[in-house]
């Protein structure tokens, strides 16, 4: 698909930012998300391309305005809500949750 | 269902979830072929950027068979075919508007392909 996702070429997105001793993780969250996609993968619930075209299927103003790890936390709500495995009532009742028991 | 264990994980993290397959096909193209990646527009995944189509190229090295990302996404890996990376000088790609001596590699499945 013609989608944000395809964006070679395109101009006004500025320099690439080289990070020295760039660690694999910036925060522990994004180890989490990365974990996740092999269990999921395991399981079963989605293939490699179908993870992709999650990621592809993203609003575009979203997918410029969120991190790498934020893109592939989001193909997985998408293809494990498509295939019935959780509900969007269950991940918006986990996120309000986590941000009560966050604090601010 | 399937569970993740601790056995293959390091395959799995090493390998990228790879979508290599055990298929006997023939390839389309040899290394050097000038190739032409075809000009579509398809409202489902595909993995040839809009920036390749139609552009000429020439076959570098021949990385294999591969499931077809285009129909894989259906769940199933399906129509395994050769994978190629292709050198595209970066004239063909941006005209007069490319850096001196730029060129490009990148993978590209049989379909994506015609001779040129």
């Amino acid at each position: 698909m013609n989608g944000i996702h395809d964006l070679g070429g395109m101009h006004g997105f500025g320099p690439i930012e080289r990070e020295t001793d760039e660690p694999y993780f910036h925060d522990d969250w994004e180890g989490r998300v990365f974990g996740l996609f092999f269990a999921n993968f395991a399981a079963g619930h989605f293939n490699v391309d179908q993870f992709r075209h999650g990621i592809e299927r993203m609003a575009a103003a979203e997918y410029l305005s969120t991190s790498y790890y934020e893109h592939w936390l989001h193909s997985f709500e998408t293809l494990l809500s498509e295939k019935g495995i959780v509900t969007s009532e269950e991940l918006d009742r986990k996120q309000a949750e986590l941000s009560q028991a966050g604090g601010a | 269902m399937a569970a993740l264990t601790s056995e293959i994980v390091p395959g799995l993290v090493a390998g990228g979830a790879s979508c290599r397959m055990d298929a006997d096909v023939a390839p389309k193209f040899g290394v050097g072929d000038k190739v032409r990646a075809i000009n579509i527009n398809p409202i489902g995944h595909t993995r040839l950027p809009r920036y390749i189509r139609g552009k000429v190229g020439t076959v570098a090295r021949d990385h294999g068979v591969f499931a077809f990302p285009d129909t894989s996404v259906s769940g199933v890996h399906r129509d395994p075919q050769h994978v190629y990376s292709v050198r595209f000088e970066g004239e063909e790609l941006w005209g007069a508007d490319a850096n001196a001596n730029s060129s490009l590699y990148i993978d590209m499945f049989d379909n994506y392909l015609e001779s040129a």
